[in-house]
């Protein structure tokens, strides 16, 4: 199958999806289920991840009809993805009684439970974790996947400063953290 | 990350490029450091290609869960999150409006009587 036979078939997945179809958005599912679960992992860690990943699967069903395509459709499964693990993380912070958001993460991501992703970067995943939710959220989304600090600012319901500030912190925290592991 | 790492950081001004780049070519620690830098961001790029499985059942539950399509916005609470900030905001500005008022209303009558 050819990348434009591959894009038809996902339009026509879409459309279907967007009037009603459960079998199709069921193929959807299929297909971009573990791009949103990666990135779940990556913003909540792993013991909030499949929760968000779900959660945001059924919003984007809800919310099919209204996807214009502007955007990719992937881009917005992402965007969507971004919000529900916000959401989600707070909710869970305040269900469980968390004080810190150090705290948090630390139970989340300790080094060893990081191993669902590939071992290759399994230095930088580590250090990922050991950042801030907020710190990684901005990281994973402007380093990993190329947001700009716009983009990055409102889906995250920050400014553009604090998004260019937390980043700034991040990148040097990762790089003393990966000079530590050495 | 496009700062200097040695010790003559604080010394070479960080708004001109040109004299950065000029000691960066003549640093020794400091090339090494972006080195490290560029490997790290190239490191955090290449990322976006690994996947994780998601879980087995995910699919199965995602689809058995499924209700009505509604058009709902799907970012709902960050749009929530932001209309509370505006309305904050619009709130502290009307009280500060009022207490303004009030207090010179306060010194016209004083002057008044």
């Amino acid at each position: 199958m050819t990348a434009g036979e591959v894009q038809r078939a996902e339009e026509e997945l879409l459309a279907r999806a967007r009037s009603g179809d459960r079998e199709a958005f069921g193929d959807l599912v299929g297909r971009y289920q573990d791009t949103v679960y990666t990135l779940a992992l990556r913003l909540v860690g792993p013991d909030l991840a499949a929760d968000v990943a779900q959660e945001a699967l059924l919003r984007a069903w809800r919310a099919l009809p209204r996807f214009r395509g502007e955007a990719a459709f992937a881009t917005w499964l992402h965007r969507i993805t971004v919000n529900t693990a916000w959401t989600l993380r707070k909710r869970a912070r305040r269900h469980a009684a968390e004080p810190l958001e150090g705290d948090f993460e630390d139970r989340g991501l300790l080094p060893e439970r990081a191993g669902e992703l590939a071992e290759v970067r399994a230095g930088l995943s580590r250090a990922i974790a050991a950042l801030t939710p907020g710190q990684r959220a901005v990281v994973v989304l402007r380093d990993v996947y190329g947001w700009s600090n716009a983009e990055t600012a409102r889906e995250l319901g920050i400014t553009e400063v604090t998004a260019k500030v937390r980043l700034h912190r991040a990148r040097l925290r990762l790089r003393s953290l990966l000079e530590a592991m050495r | 990350m496009r700062g200097l790492f040695c010790a003559l950081a604080g010394r070479v001004p960080g708004d001109r490029p040109a004299a950065l780049a000029a000691h960066r070519r003549s640093c020794l620690r400091c090339q090494a450091a972006t080195a490290r830098d560029h490997a790290v961001r190239r490191g955090l790029e290449a990322l976006v290609d690994e996947l994780a499985p998601a879980p087995p059942g995910l699919k199965a539950q995602v689809l058995a869960r499924l209700g009505r399509q509604d058009a709902s916005d799907p970012r709902r609470d960050l749009v929530a999150r932001a209309a509370a900030r505006y309305a904050a905001a619009a709130g502290l500005a009307v009280a500060t409006l009022v207490a303004l008022a009030a207090g010179a209303a306060r010194r016209h009558s004083r002057a008044l009587g």
